[in-house]
């Protein structure tokens, strides 16, 4: 009968899963682990060999590329890199078979090798390897050829690759940062736009000082930074070409315009314009060059960033009596408040990972910065210095880059993670302020 | 320098005004960017130093890439003279040879993207790797204190437990739960989980794991099921899974009483940070 033969099937069942139990295989959950930087090895890169070049010999090279990964892991917070003086130096060969037990003793986890080579068209090649000590794999490898003047390039490219395979998400060595530079006294400053890699090196000026610049902005692109200029004494935003170093004024405005923003696919701008004491948000399209105006409250509308979909717009107002944070539809529809509680809330960045949103929360004459979702929940303040501003994200999401002001008037670019816990100095020549940290390089 | 005029022309009409205000705002940016040609150029135009992608050597022994997603930032950067070069063979990584790993690219689906049971002739540690271990006793006794507070007793490596409980044959609750312990205690102190990624709450993985009776690897972790994984979250599901692997790895040989082998020889370990995030 088909009844009993399914209620039999069905005791059967019943009957393996209650024996299933008593067989069970031992289950344990770890749910706690060492929440510690991951010990790496990055021993010296080995040259085949030794070759004169203009950044020096390909031996010095190799040891400057483990020094740059090296700080740059460290930098991270996510890695702890063992002291190179008690890591074997490996010979070339050794870069395909490494002597894993040598690291294992030194408990690294993971180890970071590579060699660089000097090619005939005198274009240098440095190999990047990356190794699991422990199951002795290897995870990674990647190769990348440079002008000689660019092998910094290939360390910071390797130090993102292994980050990348490593954690899983997109590193950021390979990134550059504007910011302003400041000299002189408070009355009379001298700020010029400059530009460096992520680690400060390879440092340039991009402006004369002339005229007064304020917040650079990196376009995704990495071709074009837009800030504002006192040029000619007519506070507005400008466009930079890098390379050609080609300047433009935006739109045809006919008063103040500040603030500037790329939309993720660099073909916006949006910025805030002055008009008889209330300042709007306005796209412009830069292809077309069509302005659409966003915001029309009678408030000072400003700081406007984009999420990296495109489709909403976090900008700072004081509408409802003081600076406080909004969100927006990116045409404008839908404002909705998202920072509340005591204090005031300025300058939003939203993250390039889209989950939070970076400000300066401004609470009892203090500025900090602090991240909040765009639903306005998970507030969290990051730093706690005198006065921190201007908060930029690296392109993954994870670190973000501000000015620290002291209370003697000295400003200084640092950055810190989103756990709040590494918070490093990023060294530049001059004080500095308004950094923009660049998307990943090509 | 030419003189700025500006819009304020009271006398004339509010279209001659803009007119005039256009005009003169060209030749202001005219002027200007004569007297910026002038000051030398800040910037080289070859001024981002192009990096050209090699190939070096054979493909990795890793298993299944994960769809090489270098630059997962969301703006995608313009065209640039800097592009994936085409694989150029190296003359520098003599090694092509070793590993002529098919690499076939899998599925992109999470699960398949993990690393399963390791199906390459990489010449394993063998069953019983004699790796020296980072051991601290002093810090592991601490560690069982904490992780298992409900556990009455420490585990003593040795049997007292199951004596308390049960019969020879079947360990008594008990003495499960010390085992459990101590198998805690030791593999959560070499996890480094991957910390503040986007999805590390939501993630857990199991792995299956067989030990010789001397509490060494009889085999490879083996991958089991993972929580959390997704198509988006693939490199960090990766990456995710291999922090466990590397516990187990780094841990092993594991101090366990003899007399419950039958219980330990075969296990599971869920690993779920979500205590911890």
């Amino acid at each position: 009968m088909p009844t009993t033969a399914r209620v039999r099937r069905l005791l059967a069942a019943l009957l393996a899963l209650a024996a299933a139990p008593a067989a069970a295989q031992l289950r344990v959950d770890i749910t706690e682990g060492l929440a510690a930087p991951m010990p790496v090895a990055v021993p010296v890169f080995p040259t085949p060999t030794v070759t004169p070049t203009p950044a020096g010999d390909t031996a010095t090279i190799g040891e400057a590329v483990a020094r740059i990964i090296t700080a740059n892991l460290q930098g991270s917070g996510l890695f702890r890199p063992i002291d190179r003086a008690a890591l074997p130096r490996p010979t070339h060969a050794e870069i395909l078979k490494p002597a894993f037990f040598a690291y294992r003793t030194l408990a690294a986890q993971a180890l970071v090798s590579g060699f660089v080579t000097a090619n005939a068209d005198g274009t240098l090649t440095v190999g990047c390897y990356l190794h699991d000590v422990f199951s002795e794999e290897e995870l990674a490898r990647q190769g990348f050829t440079v002008p000689v003047a660019g092998w910094r390039r290939a360390a910071h490219k390797c130090s993102d690759m292994v980050y990348t395979r490593l954690t899983g998400e997109a590193g950021y060595f390979d990134t550059r940062i504007v910011y302003v530079s400041e000299t002189g006294p408070r009355t009379s400053r001298i700020k010029r736009l400059a530009i460096m890699d992520q680690d400060g090196a390879n440092h340039r000026f991009l402006t004369s000082g002339q005229n007064i610049v304020l917040t650079p902005r990196f376009a995704p692109s990495q071709q074009t930074i837009s800030y504002m200029s006192f040029e000619g004494n007519r506070p507005r935003v400008w466009l930079y070409t890098l390379g050609s170093g080609r300047q433009e004024a935006v739109g045809t405005f006919q008063s103040m315009t500040f603030a500037p923003s790329f939309s993720p696919d660099g073909s916006r701008l949006l910025l805030s314009v002055m008009a008889s004491g209330n300042a709007d948000i306005q796209a412009v399209d830069l292809a077309s060059r069509r302005i659409t105006r966003l915001t029309s409250a009678s408030a000072i509308d400003t700081s406007p960033s984009m999420s990296p979909d495109g489709r909403r717009i976090v900008f700072e107002s004081d509408r409802g009596g003081t600076q406080q944070l909004y969100v927006m539809n990116a045409d404008g529809s839908g404002v909705t408040r998202i920072s509340f509680g005591e204090g005031r809330a300025a300058s939003p960045a939203w993250s390039p990972r889209g989950d939070l949103i970076a400000f300066v929360r401004i609470r009892g004459g203090q500025f900090r910065i602090a991240v909040i979702r765009p639903d306005g929940t998970g507030e969290r303040v990051l730093t706690d210095g005198w006065q921190d501003e201007n908060p930029s994200w690296s392109p993954n999401g994870r670190v973000i880059v501000f000015t620290r002001t002291e209370r003697g008037g000295r400003s200084t670019l640092r950055s810190v993670d989103l756990t709040g816990r590494n918070e490093r100095a990023i060294p530049t020549p001059l004080e500095a302020s308004d950094p923009s940290w660049s998307s990943l390089l090509p | 320098m030419t003189e700025v005029r500006h819009d304020r022309a009271p006398a004339m009409t509010e279209g001659r005004a803009l007119a005039i205000a256009a005009a003169a705002h060209l030749a202001l940016i005219a002027a200007l960017s004569l007297a910026i040609h002038r000051t030398p150029p800040p910037f080289a135009p070859g001024d981002i130093t192009p990096v050209e992608f090699v190939d070096i050597g054979a493909v990795t022994t890793s298993p299944s890439p994960a769809p090489p997603a270098p630059a997962p930032a969301p703006p995608s950067p313009a065209p640039d003279p800097v592009e994936a070069a085409p694989p150029e063979p190296l003359p520098v990584a003599p090694a092509p040879a070793p590993l002529p790993q098919p690499a076939q690219p899998r599925d992109t689906t999470a699960q398949d993207a993990i690393p399963q049971e390791p199906p390459r002739p990489v010449p394993r540690p063998a069953p019983a790797p004699p790796a020296p271990q980072p051991f601290d006793p002093g810090a592991l006794e601490a560690l069982i204190d904490r992780a298992a507070p409900r556990a009455a007793r420490r585990p003593p490596p040795g049997t007292e437990a199951q004596g308390r409980g049960a019969a020879p044959g079947a360990p008594g609750p008990q003495a499960l739960a010390t085992l459990e312990a101590a198998i805690r205690a030791q593999i959560a102190p070499c996890w480094n989980p991957p910390v503040g990624g986007a999805d590390v709450r939501a993630m857990t993985v199991v792995l299956r794991i067989r030990l010789n009776r001397d509490g060494s690897l009889a085999a490879p972790p083996e991958f089991v099921s993972q929580t959390g994984a997704t198509e988006a979250n693939a490199s960090y599901a990766r990456a995710f899974v291999e922090t466990a692997r590397r516990a187990v790895l780094r841990c092993s040989p594991l101090d366990l009483p003899t007399a419950l082998y039958p219980q330990w020889r075969e296990f599971e370990l869920n690993f779920d940070p979500r205590v911890m995030t």
